[in-house]
């Protein structure tokens, strides 16, 4: 690699997050997300480079999501990728496009609707492969709770809940559902002035396992662990002992008590500040982005002294994949 | 090697779209025989409506009511069956009506279509159609179609 | 920007056909990546990420689909994410995989996938659902009617009429019978053409692309990599995506930025490649380009919009024998391009991977003599979204 990385920060930041939105298009909300960001900076699209997308078709009923968002996004005219597997995976390549040299600045956008679909956990059964495990019938929820049960028999966990949705998650273990659109710009350093930033990215690791559920040891949290050795290896100051602050998003709340039982973590880390899955709407295709999004608006409440926050989300069924990017509120060291 | 086998699969997901106002307001027009637009703020009418414009990023204003007849600015006729769309042969036309400064798509109706030469001939770019309206409109883009006005 | 060299070592593809009854999905997607890394000469394990194309789920029946490929790929415990641009996917995901590689994390990259369009049986219906929800979705528009229209316009503007166009899938459907990897491999004439049956008037069944089955795959390195281990790559010498509006309607008329007919658009996504490449002069320092064009139609606007002929001249160009394997000037889609070949997940892939062969004389029956430098490209969404790239054998000056 020639000479230093460059730094990468997070310029502007926004959030539209409620709990179902009836009187805005999909397309209306991505307007007023990408303007909202735009606005806090004094730019137009016209002062951004190259634009990444993150949607899932299924969630919305759009196909080819990219082909509808472009233009409220501000993409027309533009360089616009869309990055399906995930919102986590848009910011990351985003990220990526700076350290690459192209351009100074990207907007970055992520988003669910699912009150567009009827039925968002039938969206989910289609993702199953279509020979058996969509017979069987498997989603997020019934995913999540295969991961808690195992938890709960290894030991690990107790199971208190009230036995609503699937044993052992209770209301309080799921994440609420709503709709919600976010709105990131980063900028490479020099092409703004200092202080202007909200957030630095530290670094950036990310991967996904097997698909098979059979396959995988769903409590081993191996995609979290080589996603947090990639940054550890690669920037070892950005590691999970230097954390000060963890956004984790997971499809049950004994995914983000498993963050500090798998990982060495800085003892008196706050773990989801934000908010409790079950208080704050999201959905799971964007859901990690959302907690990157909490992670880099928590860095100005932290102590002096302390600011370097992870921000964490996992894609697939009980976490197959996991994406972790690390912010903190100076640079390097 | 032994037969291949298939499994069938179909998938039934349902939508529930959020219109918005401008696009829930074009559509009610619609019912009122009217044809909406809005304006960008470089002065360009975008038929149908919408909130904002992709070409400038910028929200759109005025609502302007634009002529019911126009000019064919392309069109196909299309005479391939596709599952899900009308039983073919139909014809389609973009169509820039009066005032409106971006061309609003729609069905073609009331020619023969049987004779392609003679129904490309009808069809051609510059010639001019108007707006008809559904006796009994249910405020969908099927409240609307074109057909040839050959008095002008 | 300065490039940063980032380098093609490995290219595979299937003989594309209509179907492929004897694999599932994954272990279509696994051929393209194992004929990826034979090619490269590499085993998965010196893979340092993966991207991965895949357009509408819808088309495959498996939302998310890239997690059930995983596997298939090799991409287990690897930073891996998934493109979907539409037509364009396997292109900007060969573009996503050089920004991996430029951004300096990664030194080897595959980009790996399949496509087997004619397993849905309601593909142009799937389409129809890329239209917008409250006001296009209730016409009956697809990727051929939308296409149609285009054509139509182009017909108008330059007073070009099917023959034009038929002589394009004379050109194609003649390289394609000399590539033993393309889905239609057998050679029409213009008669053959314009008797052929019409989809959307003006086009015909022989101007459109079929829905085809298999796989391909590459893999990218970067300039250390390559040195390190002294390979002999085809080089990225330049880039560029482009986007335009989503609205039909608003690319006609006097107010409208392009017309329908074109693609300006795409030409400024190669004038972004072209100057990176240190290209001012593409007819002439051009050989060779792989330019997705799924209907002969389209063709015609790209290799104009790719500066190989004026607006309106490529029908004059190809009249003359300009564009075939032999003929003067540069060759374009000695493939037989993607109107004999099209795996929509991998389509603009197979672009990039038949532009290497060309630079790297490994073409076979459909190479270019003394191929040095190609272009390729690839379109997604209704002529929304444009990548383009430009491949030379050597970092030599253009």
């Amino acid at each position: 690699m020639m000479g230093n990385k460059p730094g990468v920060a997070v310029v502007a930041s926004v959030t539209i997050a409620v709990a179902s939105e009836s009187t805005k298009s999909l397309e209306e909300m991505i307007f007023e997300a990408s303007n909202s960001a735009l606005n806090s900076l004094g730019l137009t699209a016209m002062d951004i480079d190259s634009f990444v997308l993150g949607g899932n078709d299924q969630i919305d009923g759009r196909v080819i999501s990219i082909m509808p968002s472009t233009g409220p996004a501000g993409g027309v005219g533009k360089d616009t990728t869309m990055i399906a597997s995930s919102a986590d995976h848009a910011l990351i390549y985003g990220y990526l496009r700076l350290l690459a040299g192209q351009g100074k600045n990207v907007l970055v956008m992520g988003w669910a609707k699912p009150s567009e679909s009827v039925d968002p956990d039938r969206a989910e059964l289609m993702s199953c492969e279509p020979f058996l495990l969509r017979q069987i019938g498997m989603n997020n929820t019934i995913a999540a709770a295969l991961q808690a049960s195992k938890l709960v028999s290894q030991g690990l966990e107790t199971s208190n809940s009230t036995g609503k949705f699937a044993w052992p998650l209770g209301d309080r273990d799921l994440p609420a559902r709503g709709d919600s659109v976010y709105a990131l710009v980063l900028a490479v350093e020099g092409s703004f002035t200092p202080g202007e930033e909200i957030a630095w990215i530290e670094d950036a690791g990310w991967t996904t396992m097997s698909y098979e559920l059979g396959s995988r040891d769903l409590i081993d949290f191996s995609a979290l662990k080589i996603a947090i050795e990639q940054i550890s290896n690669r920037t070892p100051h950005a590691s999970p002992k230097n954390w000060d602050a963890i956004e984790i998003a997971g499809d049950s709340e004994f995914t983000v008590r498993s963050v500090s039982r798998e990982i060495e973590l800085k003892p008196g880390v706050e773990i989801n500040k934000s908010g409790a899955l079950a208080d704050l709407p999201t959905s799971p295709f964007v859901s990690g982005l959302a907690r990157m999004v909490m992670a880099i608006n928590r860095i100005k409440h932290l102590p002096a002294g302390a600011n370097m926050v992870a921000g964490i989300g996992f894609n697939g069924f009980a976490g197959q994949g996991a994406a972790v990017v690390v912010f903190s509120g100076s640079k390097g060291e | 090697m032994t037969e291949a086998k298939f499994y069938e699969q179909t998938w039934d997901l349902q939508y529930k779209h959020a219109l918005g106002e401008t696009t829930s307001r074009f559509l009610e027009g619609l019912t009122q025989q009217k044809i909406l637009g809005r304006r960008t703020t470089d002065g360009r009418v975008l038929v149908p409506a919408r909130s904002y414009d992709d070409q400038t990023h910028m929200p759109t204003g005025e609502w302007v009511e634009v002529g019911n007849s126009g000019n064919i600015e392309m069109f196909t006729i299309v005479y391939e069956p596709f599952k899900g769309l009308p039983a073919p042969p139909y014809a389609l036309a973009y169509v820039m009506l009066e005032g409106a400064d971006t061309a609003l798509v729609g069905y073609v109706k009331g020619l023969d279509l049987t004779n392609q030469s003679a129904a490309i001939e009808a069809l051609k770019i510059g010639n001019h159609v108007k707006v008809c309206f559904a006796q009994s409109p249910n405020g969908t883009a099927a409240d609307y179609w074109f057909e040839l006005d050959p008095t002008t | 920007m300065t490039l940063v060299n980032v380098g093609i070592i490995g290219f595979g593809q299937s003989k594309f056909v209509r179907t492929r009854v004897d694999v599932t999905f994954p272990e279509l997607v696994r051929e393209g990546a194992i004929m990826a890394l034979e090619d490269a000469g590499i085993s998965i394990d010196d893979v340092d990420a993966v991207v991965y194309p895949l357009a509408p789920d819808a088309l495959i029946g498996v939302g998310n689909g890239e997690r059930w490929v995983i596997d298939a790929l090799g991409a287990v415990g690897k930073p891996f994410m998934r493109v979907n641009n539409g037509g364009a996917t396997g292109m900007s995901a060969v573009l996503t995989a050089w920004t991996h590689i430029a951004s300096g994390l990664f030194d080897v990259v595959l980009v790996a996938g399949a496509d087997r369009v004619s397993e849905s049986s309601s593909a142009q219906s799937v389409l129809n659902k890329m239209w917008d929800v409250g006001y296009e979705r209730a016409m009956p528009l697809n990727t051929i009617t939308m296409l149609a229209l285009s054509a139509q316009r182009y017909m108008h503007l330059y007073n070009s009429d099917e023959t034009d166009m038929a002589m394009v899938s004379v050109k194609n459907r003649y390289h394609a019978s000399l590539n033993p990897n393309a889905h239609l491999q057998t050679t029409v004439t213009i008669e053959e053409v314009l008797a052929s049956r019409t989809l959307a008037w003006p086009l015909k069944l022989m101007d459109a692309c079929p829905a085809s089955t298999g796989a391909a795959g590459l893999v990218l390195v970067s300039e250390r990599y390559a040195k390190k281990n002294s390979l002999k790559p085809a080089w990225i010498r330049g880039l560029g995506q482009n986007s335009e509006t989503y609205w039909m309607g608003n690319r006609v008329g006097p107010k409208a930025i392009g017309d329908h007919a074109d693609a300006d658009a795409l030409a400024v996504a190669f004038q972004l490649a072209y100057d990176q490449a240190g290209v001012s002069n593409p007819r002439e320092q051009i050989d060779v380009a792989e330019i997705y064009a799924p209907f002969s139609s389209v063709e015609l606007h790209v290799i104009e919009a790719a500066g190989l002929a004026d607006k309106g001249k490529s029908p004059a160009g190809l009249a003359k024998g300009d564009f075939t394997l032999g003929g003067n000037g540069v060759t374009v889609n000695p493939s037989g391009g993607t109107q004999c070949t099209n795996p929509i997940a991998v389509t603009g892939l197979v672009r990039v991977g038949e532009a290497v062969n060309q630079v790297l004389g490994r073409a076979g029956a459909h190479q270019v003599d003394g191929a040095r430098v190609a272009i390729a490209s690839a379109i997604g969404g209704d002529h929304q979204f444009y990548s383009t790239m430009v491949i030379c054998s050597d970092l030599e000056e253009i």
